[in-house]
């Protein structure tokens, strides 16, 4: 059996894809932490042996993410605009619009029906409406990302975040728990006030009814919430959107092999 | 630090400038590029002149009429132009650290930049300043400030967004009272001969720019960016531009006659919007080029304003103010692009929007759009001209990455 392999080095996690030329795919996430070459050998390692395959089985390597250009076996890169893109493809039909909230920064993709990237905005030079605004953010709140994401589903009103500069926004939340505003309050506007950020790049780019979420930050249903809630629409969101960004890259590796 | 007072100190002694000239000229004509090296002996000419204070100094914004100041027998100065100078030698950390102890950080950093440099005393005050409300909007705050602070008088002259006949009446007003003033505070006589050189200028400049639609593009709109672009700001009127544009010329029609492009592979042609680049040292241009990705134009060597020959010289410095296609409507922007999309045959636009500067980052939404519906893949790329601290070069890349995929996907791989 033959296959494909993305590798999607994040500035937090590193992801690894292997797609086997009958469809199926094995997967797995790693902390990026200082090295991110060892994280891409160690995810891509870890996925082989998942698939209880050997390396000389993968025809072709893409990588993405930040540290791309940090995969010594790969044998292409692409960005990690159009390997969400294309990834997300995979998973919808149809879609027009893809939403990326990674660790460093998001990005909202503008796609045709064969998941091709016709236009794309990133975020401005600041976190917010990263991961790593949300992480400061439950830091401050002694809380773990999965907890704040529960405390925000648990609230019946959102607290005013006027700030999305990451050291404003956490002076603000300090304030309001010294005012004694409940933590589910807070927790509901941070993710509000994240959600309206990003919606403004939404609509700054061609309005699409289908719209998939994708990246680390997707797997947190409270910011999935917040989006619907301020784009007015059903999110499409893979099951692991995590990964889909690797699965991009694998799928392009496939793709390329194929035209050769 | 005793070295780095020396060295402050020499760069103040026009005697410094007058023996580096033939030192420097020497130097850069081992490029075998004759407008660089015009341009770099323009510089220190320049230099030499301002230090030696034996004409009046002028400071002025890009836009003004700098061949004005020459018929006047003034010495003009640049201070939005220099900092670009100062960033190709990465030298603007200290100067923008030293501007940011005096005004906002918000204030654009090309501004902040002038004022430390001004501060270190490597820029001569000026005797006056006059500038125009075209085209950066944080002009007249941060010059009536420095007025201020320098107790030296700024006239400032409106530019008038319509362009009918009451428009220009205002106009030519204004500029009667600067040639007033300026002739009641230092005298000497009006020489109109440096504006019929800037209009046979902005003709060479017609020809240049017709010469440029070739393809593969013969000439890096990145050196159209920086010495080109500075030449026509600073010494538009002068003989050394018409000499330099001459050569330019010839450099340029070389190899259009030899079908030369300047990449040895050129796969996509794109336009640069905005004045300006970043200066300091950064890989942007780099990584365009080694993708086969051509700037085949830059929207700020476009000469906007009527060819031919004025036998008023009033009359072509008000047609060429009030003509300006970054001052007034938007949609006289809209329309320049649509004439550079076409002109240039260009496959994708980048439009780079300083930080700090109102003036591109206002429109960019709607030239946006426009670009977009023309079916030309658009990219807007936030960034800073001369302050490196202020530039993500990951964020950047990624984007300049995404968007020649962009373009790969659109015009199926690239094309020529």
């Amino acid at each position: 059996m033959e296959g494909w392999a993305g590798i999607d080095v994040g500035s937090r996690t590193t992801k690894a894809v292997l797609l086997l030329e009958d469809g199926s795919w094995f997967s797995h996430v790693v902390l990026t932490g200082a090295d991110p070459q060892g994280a891409a050998e160690k995810c891509f390692k870890v996925v082989l042996d998942k698939a209880g395959l050997d390396q000389n089985v993968v025809l072709e390597v893409v990588a993405t993410g930040y540290g791309r250009r940090r995969v010594p076996f790969a044998h292409r890169q692409y960005t990690e605009i159009t390997c969400h893109a294309k990834g997300a493809a995979f998973f919808f039909r149809d879609i027009q619009t893809v939403i990326d909230m990674g660790g460093q920064d998001a990005k909202v993709i503008s796609v045709d029906g064969a998941g091709v990237v016709v236009d794309f905005v990133m975020n401005d030079k600041c976190a917010a409406g990263t991961g790593r605004f949300l992480e400061v953010m439950a830091q401050v709140l002694e809380l773990s990302l999965e907890e704040m994401a529960e405390e925000a589903l648990r609230a019946k009103e959102a607290a005013s975040i006027s700030s999305m500069c990451t050291v404003f926004a956490e002076s603000e939340v300090i304030s309001l728990i010294a005012e004694g505003v409940p933590r589910d309050k807070i927790c509901w506007g941070l993710h509000l006030a994240i959600a309206k950020r990003v919606a403004a790049m939404v609509r700054r780019l061609p309005q699409g009814k289908n719209v998939a979420f994708t990246g680390g930050v997707a797997k947190n249903r409270a910011m999935r919430k917040a989006l619907e809630q301020i784009l007015g629409v059903k999110l499409l969101v893979p099951e692991d959107p995590q990964v889909v960004g690797a699965l991009g890259a694998a799928l392009l590796a496939r793709d390329g092999t194929r035209c050769k | 630090m005793a070295i780095k007072g020396i060295f402050l100190t020499l760069l103040r002694r026009p005697i410094f400038w007058k023996l580096i000239r033939p030192l420097l000229r020497l130097y850069v004509s081992k490029e075998r590029n004759k407008p660089f090296t015009i341009w770099v002996d323009f510089l220190a000419e320049t230099m030499e002149s301002l230090w030696r204070r034996s004409k009046p100094i002028i400071w002025i914004n890009s836009f003004f009429p700098v061949e004005m100041i020459y018929s006047l027998g003034g010495q003009p100065f640049l201070p939005e132009l220099f900092p670009a100078v100062v960033a190709y030698f990465d030298w603007t950390r200290g100067p923008l650290l030293r501007g940011s102890e005096k005004t906002s950080t918000d204030l654009c950093s090309f501004y902040r930049c002038a004022l430390g440099l001004l501060e270190y005393g490597v820029i001569p005050k000026p005797d006056l300043i006059v500038t125009s409300s075209q085209i950066c909007d944080g002009t007249k705050a941060f010059y009536d400030a420095l007025s201020y602070v320098l107790g030296v008088p700024h006239v400032f002259i409106d530019v008038p967004h319509a362009d009918g006949e009451k428009a220009k009446v205002y106009l030519r007003k204004q500029l009667l009272e600067f040639l007033e003033t300026y002739q009641e505070r230092f005298g000497g006589s009006f020489n109109p001969l440096p504006l019929f050189n800037a209009q046979r200028a902005g003709n060479l400049m017609w020809e240049i720019a017709e010469l440029r639609k070739a393809v593969p593009t013969p000439f890096p709109g990145t050196e159209g960016m920086s010495y080109v672009a500075g030449m026509a700001f600073w010494a538009n009127g002068t003989k050394k531009h018409l000499k330099f544009l001459k050569a330019l010329k010839e450099k340029i029609k070389a190899k259009v006659d030899r079908s030369q492009g300047y990449l040895p592979k050129e796969r996509f042609r794109v336009l640069w919007l905005h004045h300006i680049r970043p200066y300091y040292p950064n890989p942007i241009f780099e990584y365009l080029h080694s993708r086969g990705v051509a700037i085949a134009y830059e929207e700020v060597n476009y000469p906007w304003w009527p060819r031919g020959r004025f036998e008023n010289w009033m009359e072509y410095v008000i047609e060429k103010m009030i003509s300006n296609p970054w001052h007034g409507p938007i949609q006289r922007r809209a329309k320049l692009v649509e004439e550079l999309i076409e002109g240039y045959k260009v496959h994708g636009v980048i439009h780079f929007c300083h930080w700090g500067c109102r003036q591109s980052t206002g429109g960019a939404g709607i030239i946006g759009e426009f670009v977009k519906k023309k079916g030309i893949p658009y990219l807007l790329l936030p960034g800073d001209g001369v302050d490196p601290d202020n530039y993500s070069p990951g964020q950047t890349l990624t984007r300049l990455e995404a968007f020649v995929e962009v373009m790969e996907s659109k015009w199926k791989g690239g094309q020529v």
